[in-house]
């Protein structure tokens, strides 16, 4: 039987001001699985990921992580969050927020160093960090003075270098060129053949059926519409259309105009 | 081509674009193989202390102006230029201080013998020699302080420096505001540049000072509330990669004798100025 690493039930969420974020959420994520959130922009995907790496807790409704429930209280404890900060980590979806030390080297050595991990293993992953994202040469740069992409692969750099169990990755292609896109592809692919559990949430279906074996779609009523097998959930077009997942495409074949549904499927 | 003095929002845009690559160019000063770069930080912080309380004891122009030129010559074996290193020390202090010391001058704050005497309706004014030498004692004062500390910061690393004032007992809720405001300062004003194009692309040129000043004064209030948003973002960010208030560095400090003569003469500097003051003057 596999084991349960997130569990979710009827979880509610709100933003200062009533901002209604997630309404009645019950969700299981097992160990090992990658599994992708997807829904609309609004919908409440980044809330989720912030739930899940407790940095908000539900006003309703319980989280447990590895059949321990996630409460502000108990993660104030410092000893139970460094064990959760270990074994969790975040990919937010914007680098800019996440890149915060005066070096690429130090922003990557943070996260080890904070959660006591030994000098001497933190540089050895270091080098090997940056040798497989191809950043070896950004190390002594400033974070601000990287591009879009290079801010990527260190942001997940950052978070590689805990080796936590599951991974969080927030829109992690948003806004990458194709080159950029493949290696962070590569990257989760990599975590995830390694036995890393995987949670991604995006709305770029191209990486969700390459990648992931289960999708949840969180609709426009802030909830789990529809959960799944990928190739189950990408081929459904008239849902995907629905919920604004899918877009029509318009393009020209010489003079005349073509239009047609954007299909995701693994089989077509 | 030179910018129009009534462009308003393209000089605070211009300004602040300076800033950015002054701050990275001090940042990079620290990495630099000089003479305080290659100290121990934490003896170094204390023999800025030790300076510091020697600046703070000297009653004398003279001391503290060798003061002063002594931190000159360790700038300059520090690999910082002398003229950045003066306009960073030399531009603040007379403002400032000018400002604070200004009524110490006359006999109304500081009576003496009068050097210069004006008519003032009916009530007679003068500047005092006590009043100018206790004004030059507190400038020099300010100017050698300011300098110490500027040189500390510009030599040593931000993280190390933190992490130094952690090992002093320095309050772990002042290191992580210093050490928060640092991170988030580049993202502040990412935002606050993009605010300003953005009103620039909107509106074009911003006729006089008066109008701009009008239109970012509008903006202020958005920006406020997108940098609160920012720094609680950047929080937590930091609390997801493990992050308590501590400040931790993957480099140990290491020491030598270069370190303790340092700390030995800037106490020696200490004891010396107190028995000036207590014996000769």
């Amino acid at each position: 039987m596999s084991q349960l690493v997130f569990s979710l039930k009827d979880v509610c969420f709100s933003y200062p001001g009533d901002i209604l974020a997630l309404k009645d959420l019950t969700l299981e994520i097992n160990k090992g699985e990658c599994v992708a959130i997807i829904g609309p922009n609004g919908s409440g995907k980044s809330t989720l990921l912030s739930l899940l790496d407790a940095l908000e807790f539900p006003q309703k409704g319980t989280i447990k992580f590895l059949e321990l429930e996630i409460t502000e209280k108990r993660m104030r404890d410092a000893d139970i969050q460094k064990d959760f900060r270990k074994r969790v980590g975040f990919v937010f979806q914007n680098p800019e927020i996440q890149l915060f030390c005066p070096t690429v080297r130090e922003d990557i050595v943070f996260g080890p160093l904070h959660l006591g991990i030994q000098k001497s293993i933190i540089e050895q992953r270091l080098k090997e960090i940056a040798d497989k994202l191809k950043i070896s040469h950004l190390l002594d740069r400033a974070p601000h003075q990287l591009s879009i992409g290079e801010k990527k692969k260190v942001a997940i750099a950052t978070v590689l270098i805990i080796e936590p169990e599951v991974f969080l990755l927030d829109e992690p292609t948003a806004g990458l060129d194709p080159s950029t896109t493949r290696d962070i592809i590569n990257v989760i692919k990599t975590a995830h053949n390694n036995g890393k559990t995987i949670v991604i949430s995006t709305h770029d279906l191209h990486i969700v059926e390459e990648i992931s074996e289960i999708v949840h779609v969180i609709g426009n009523n802030k909830s789990i519409i529809k959960s799944g097998k990928a190739e189950e959930i990408l081929t459904d077009s008239d849902f995907l259309q629905k919920n604004n997942l899918m877009h029509i495409h318009i393009h020209r074949h010489f003079d005349i105009k073509h239009i047609h549904p954007h299909i995701h499927s693994k089989t077509i | 081509m030179k910018k129009k003095k009534g462009d308003f929002v393209e000089r605070t845009i211009l300004g602040i674009v300076s800033f950015i690559k002054e701050t990275i160019f001090s940042e990079s000063l620290s990495r630099k193989n000089g003479f305080l770069q290659r100290r121990d930080a934490r003896f170094k912080c204390v023999s800025a202390a030790l300076l510091l309380l020697a600046i703070l004891f000297s009653k004398n122009i003279l001391s503290l102006f060798i003061i002063y030129f002594g931190i000159i010559v360790i700038a300059c074996f520090s690999s910082i230029g002398l003229l950045f290193f003066l306009s960073r020390t030399m531009f603040f202090v007379p403002l400032f201080s000018f400002f604070i010391v200004f009524p110490a001058i006359f006999n109304i704050v500081t009576p003496g013998e009068p050097i210069l005497s004006f008519n003032f309706f009916n009530w007679e004014i003068s500047i005092t020699r006590q009043g100018i030498d206790s004004a030059a004692i507190f400038f020099f004062r300010v100017l050698d302080s300011i300098s110490v500390a500027i040189l500390l910061v510009l030599t040593t690393h931000q993280n190390i420096l933190l992490k130094t004032l952690r090992i002093f007992y320095v309050p772990k809720l002042i290191v992580m505001i210093m050490g928060m405001t640092y991170r988030y300062i580049f993202l502040f004003l990412d935002s606050v540049i993009r605010t300003f194009i953005s009103i620039k692309s909107r509106i074009g040129f911003v006729q006089s000072t008066k109008e701009g000043q009008r239109l970012v004064a509008f903006n202020m209030a958005r920006l406020w509330l997108k940098s609160y948003n920012l720094q609680s973002q950047v929080y937590n960010a930091m609390i997801s990669r493990g992050y308590t208030g501590e400040a931790y560095v993957l480099d140990n400090f290491h020491y030598n004798w270069v370190d303790i003569v340092l700390i030995f003469m800037s106490l020696f500097l200490l004891i010396g100025t107190i028995c000036l003051n207590l014996f000769f003057l």
